[in-house]
């Protein structure tokens, strides 16, 4: 196992992969003053115009949070997901896809508990008189949302009835808007499993207690926003992944949480109650609406020494929402179609969330293709998400958009097109009918086969493979002034 | 109740939530709306807090918080 691999795998923590980071270049510190508000939101978007390179920035100088420290752009670039991942800076979008889809599964996790009394995140406990501007240098994100957000909180939850069942604890990404300083709402939908296990509380009455982590394990920040099924744990894929072990621990209000996370806010929601939470720049780059949601009072804090916020700057793209989950939205999905169809070769869902995907598959006869989007729209993820789909063959690489639109140009009849009108639609999509209700496309851009009467043209073939790959990497190497 | 005026929805009865404190100088002042939810900082640009400069697309309408809908719903 090479240097870089090594390195990956001995990260337990943000400031472990903030330090690799830094060693390669990846994560440079902001120590001029700053204003919370426009400065952090200027430099973080500047750095993400780089999609490949952008270094993470921490900022150590926040007018009025005097020794506070936030870090944005951790997963803002696919060099810094390459070195996640053990990988060195360069690696193709493409060859990361594969490096994720081998590792897929939670088989070979490795969970180890570590005393409360001995977990970082614990070094520092606030029980009473909280206030969350205490702690948490928060900023507004942009400029027209409703408050200031946590945008890469991963809030752990057991399910309220079936509180003991580790594979049915939660972790996941939600946004989280500040609402005093004990106080903060959530946001979720009913069929992520937060808003599932916030319906069941409601209904029976339960309490719902739940744990926000702030500046975690880099591999357990992607499996977070990751869909895998409602019984699977985001812990054990995230240590499978990594090849590694996951140091978890309890949260004082029986959590299982990560032992070495920044910060840990403890808090329990207010049944039945509702506060206006909103809007907030999202993913598809528009603002979400105004809507009702649920409110938790902070019972607790942990949090290490000197703790770094960690956020995420989030709007219209790139950010580093596109490169934090595009390859983890795009991984489970690949797994779930080959379950039925070997046939796919890989999956594109880049682009907002998958809002479009990309899908190569060896066309098995005339109109396959399309059977197999029908069905990467049953996914978990694309039930909601899948908007559109184009299907290519599988000597197309759905990451090579020039590919892609070769196929489109020369491979789509306009009869090859499907759309599924008045399905369930992401809220925040703005092309929606109505929020959560929207028309589905699938342009099938395979190449005609039998029984179709029409047949392919000769095509040429020029060199691929391996061999070409590494001449590519070469040019690009001596175009750096790199020697070969 | 403040006379602090909301400049997302106007109405008065703001809360001022925290102040960021330098040497013991306060650099600013978070205030949140009672009424609407709005949170905002008072070191802020006009085009985010500036009454009458803030776009008005983003104005919440403290007469009719009705029309906010509620989620999960059983």
């Amino acid at each position: 196992m090479n240097d870089l691999a090594n390195k990956a795998r001995g990260i337990s923590s943000l400031r472990d992969f903030l330090e690799l980071l830094e060693g390669e270049g990846q994560a440079i510190t902001w120590s001029e003053r700053v204003l919370p508000e426009p400065d952090l939101r200027n430099v973080a978007v500047a750095a993400s115009r780089d999609a490949n390179g952008a270094p993470a920035i921490l900022f150590d100088n926040i007018a009025g949070y005097p020794g506070k420290r936030t870090v944005v752009g951790v997963h803002g670039s696919w060099d810094n997901i390459a070195l996640l991942l053990g990988r060195p800076k360069g690696t193709t979008i493409r060859e990361l896809f594969f490096e994720i889809a081998g590792r897929w599964g939670d088989a070979e996790a490795q969970i180890s508990y570590v005393p409360e009394g001995q977990a970082p995140v614990h070094e520092c406990r606030v029980e009473s008189g909280i206030n969350l501007y205490d702690i948490l240098p928060v900023y507004r994100i942009n400029e027209y949302d409703g408050g200031f957000f946590m945008g890469k909180a991963s809030v752990a939850s057991r399910d309220p009835e079936d509180p003991d069942n580790f594979g049915k604890q939660n972790v996941g990404i939600y946004r989280l808007q500040v609402q005093g300083p004990d106080s903060f709402s959530l946001m979720t939908i009913p069929s992520h499993d937060m808003g599932r296990q916030i319906m069941a509380a409601e209904r029976n009455g339960l309490p719902l207690k739940i744990a926000v982590m702030l500046g975690n394990h880099p591999g357990l920040a992607v499996f977070a926003a990751t869909p895998i099924g409602y019984e699977e744990s985001e812990y054990a894929y995230a240590s499978a992944m990594m090849g590694a072990p996951i140091r978890l621990t309890k949260s004082g209000n029986g959590v299982d949480i990560l032992a070495d996370s920044e910060i840990v806010i403890e808090a329990e929601m207010q049944l039945g109650e509702r506060v206006l939470e909103g809007p907030f720049g999202e993913f598809p780059g528009s603002y979400s609406g105004v809507r009702k949601a649920p409110i938790f009072k902070v019972t607790a804090v942990s949090h290490r020494r000197d703790p770094i916020f960690e956020n995420i700057y989030i709007g219209r793209g790139w950010t580093e929402h596109d490169t934090l989950i595009g390859l983890h939205t795009s991984a489970p999905i690949y797994a779930q179609l080959r379950k039925d169809f070997p046939e796919v070769t890989a999956v594109n869902a880049l682009y907002q969330h998958g809002l479009t995907g990309i899908i190569s598959v060896k066309n098995r006869m005339a109109g396959f293709a399309k059977t197999v989007a029908l069905r990467a729209l049953s996914t978990p993820h694309g039930v909601m998400y899948l908007k559109n789909l184009i299907m290519v063959d599988a000597d197309v690489d759905p990451f090579d958009l020039n590919q892609v639109m070769w196929a489109l140009s020369t491979r789509t009849r306009a009869d090859d097109i499907i759309v599924l009108p008045n399905m369930p639609a992401v809220p925040i999509d703005p092309s929606a009918v109505v929020p959560g209700k929207g028309h589905r496309l699938i342009i099938d851009a395979t190449s005609y086969l039998r029984p179709d009467p029409i047949g392919e043209a000769h095509l040429v073939s020029p060199p691929t493979g391996p061999d070409i790959d590494a001449l590519s990497k070469a040019i690009r190497l001596l175009q750096q002034g790199v020697a070969k | 109740m403040s006379e602090t005026l909301c400049p997302r929805c106007s109405s008065t009865g703001a809360i001022e939530d925290y102040q960021g404190r330098e040497d013991n100088i306060v650099v600013w002042t978070i205030y949140r709306c009672v009424t609407c939810c709005f949170s905002w900082r008072d070191s802020e640009p006009a085009s985010t807090i500036g009454a009458g400069v803030r776009s008005a697309d983003f104005a919440v309408d403290a007469g009719n918080l009705d029309r906010y809908p509620k989620i999960l719903q059983q």
